[in-house]
């Protein structure tokens, strides 16, 4: 992040923004998993290869939710952080402009006290912006590969989807479908997100 | 940003800032003012974030920048005090003196280091070493919550946007034509003050006062018999919503 790049708390607050559709999406896989369940309870031995895979389903979902929540979390700090950091890069060119137009002030001296503390704030802040970038890309990381599973997870459904009564076919073809849609939105926003992280570091 | 002193015995002082050359245009021209005591200063209005620079370094031309140890803002307006987040990074013991009604909207400029110190309907005094100052209300003049200062030592009322005029930005600093300067006033006034009500109760208020020097936000300042002759003027117009 440069110091004179005023777009990166505009690109925090897009991360911000698309980990919360995320959150809200990983939401409607908790759906689909209970959903799941309860139809291969319908079932009963019908959809009996189907009922390990709700589990997993549930598991996939549990972890995405809980994940988004805590990218999220952490994404909001960042563009907060973001803001904070924009408003000390200003007040350094504002307190720069000041000591440049008035060189031969006899009172200049006594802006050095908050410029230096300005600057202290400015370089901790960098600091925290950075472990949090850092921080944020290892989540980002760690939910994309939990999400690989879903397009396993959705061949699995398929096949068990198949072998289950005429009756509950369809309905189990569903959830496999909604289980890929869902993660593929999901994986969406995380690719997107990883994309603009980089741009911020 | 032009400074120029208004008043000074010992170590009493009120300067005025404004007319500067280097404002971006189309941002209206400001005029801030500043009170220094023994130990203290007290900056008024002190303006929007784009004079923010100009202003502090005339500011420290004068007083070390830790003598800013009180603030005022005579309402909620940008061209007021949007520079708040700014000056509350610049100054390590400030306190912000304004009406109470505006604190929760102030904050949104950024406050974290300068204390808040609302100012109650009624008025209240600050005292800055050997120098008084009073809040005069002046609410809905044009903003509802809304005050003056005024020093009773210096006789010098600053009446934020009471006697502002639009007019060019390198004009003088002080009305030499009253009637003619009528004409830079009326339509501020008109169209901005929403109560006759506010303004006569505020005319009857402020004629008790002994006032050499008015000093509006926007405009020139008035001297003399100026300040009756404006006192006169405002009382006579109409402003705001009427029965026409």
């Amino acid at each position: 992040m440069s110091q004179t790049d005023s777009n990166y708390f505009v690109g925090a607050a897009t991360i911000a923004a698309k980990l919360d559709y995320a959150t809200k999406v990983a939401h409607q896989l908790s759906l689909t998993a209970s959903n799941a369940r309860a139809l291969t309870l319908r079932a009963g031995q019908s959809a009996a290869g189907f009922r390990p895979l709700t589990d997993a389903i549930h598991r996939l979902s549990d972890i995405t939710v809980s994940s988004s929540k805590k990218i999220n979390a952490i994404a909001a700090q960042l563009s907060r952080m973001s803001v904070e950091k924009y408003r000390a890069d200003s007040a350094i060119r504002y307190f720069d402009a000041v000591y440049e137009k008035s060189k031969d002030c006899r009172n200049i001296s006594s802006l050095d006290t908050v410029y230096k503390r300005t600057q202290e704030q400015q370089k901790l802040l960098m600091i925290d912006y950075q472990q949090r970038i850092q921080q944020l890309s290892q989540e980002l990381e760690a939910v994309e590969g939990e999400l690989r599973s879903a397009v396993v997870l959705k061949t699995l459904c398929h096949v068990e989807a198949s072998q289950a009564g005429e009756q509950y076919k369809d309905a189990l073809d569903n959830v496999a479908e909604n289980v890929e849609r869902i993660s593929g939105t999901i994986k969406e926003q995380i690719v997107f997100s990883r994309q603009q992280v980089a741009t911020l570091q | 940003m032009k400074t120029e002193t208004l008043y000074e015995n010992g170590d009493h002082k009120w300067m005025v800032f404004g007319r500067d050359n280097d404002k971006p245009d189309l941002i209206i021209d400001t005029n801030q003012y500043m009170v220094v005591s023994e130990n203290n200063a007290l900056l008024m209005d002190p303006g929007g974030i784009e004079l923010f620079s100009a202003m502090l370094s005339a500011v420290i031309k004068e007083v070390p920048a830790q003598k800013i140890t009180h603030l005022f803002a005579s309402h909620q307006d940008p061209d007021i005090i949007s520079s708040l987040g700014l000056w509350d990074l610049a100054l390590t013991n400030a306190t912000l003196h304004s009406p109470w009604l505006w604190e929760g909207f102030l904050r949104h400029f950024g406050m974290q280091n300068i204390e808040f110190d609302g100012i109650p309907d009624t008025g209240a005094r600050l005292q800055l070493d050997g120098v008084t100052l009073e809040f005069i209300p002046a609410h809905y003049l044009h903003s509802s919550g809304n005050f003056n200062v005024y020093d009773p030592k210096a006789k010098i009322l600053m009446s934020g946007d009471i006697g502002a005029a639009l007019e060019p930005d390198n004009s003088p600093m002080f009305v030499d034509d009253f009637e003619e300067h009528v004409q830079k006033m009326k339509m501020f006034h008109q169209r901005w003050m929403p109560s006759n009500k506010a303004k006569n109760d505020w005319v009857r208020r402020v004629r008790r006062l002994d006032i050499d020097m008015m000093c509006p936000q926007h405009g020139r300042i008035f001297k003399g018999d100026d300040v009756g002759k404006f006192l006169d003027w405002f009382e006579s117009i109409e402003v705001g919503l009427t029965n026409k």
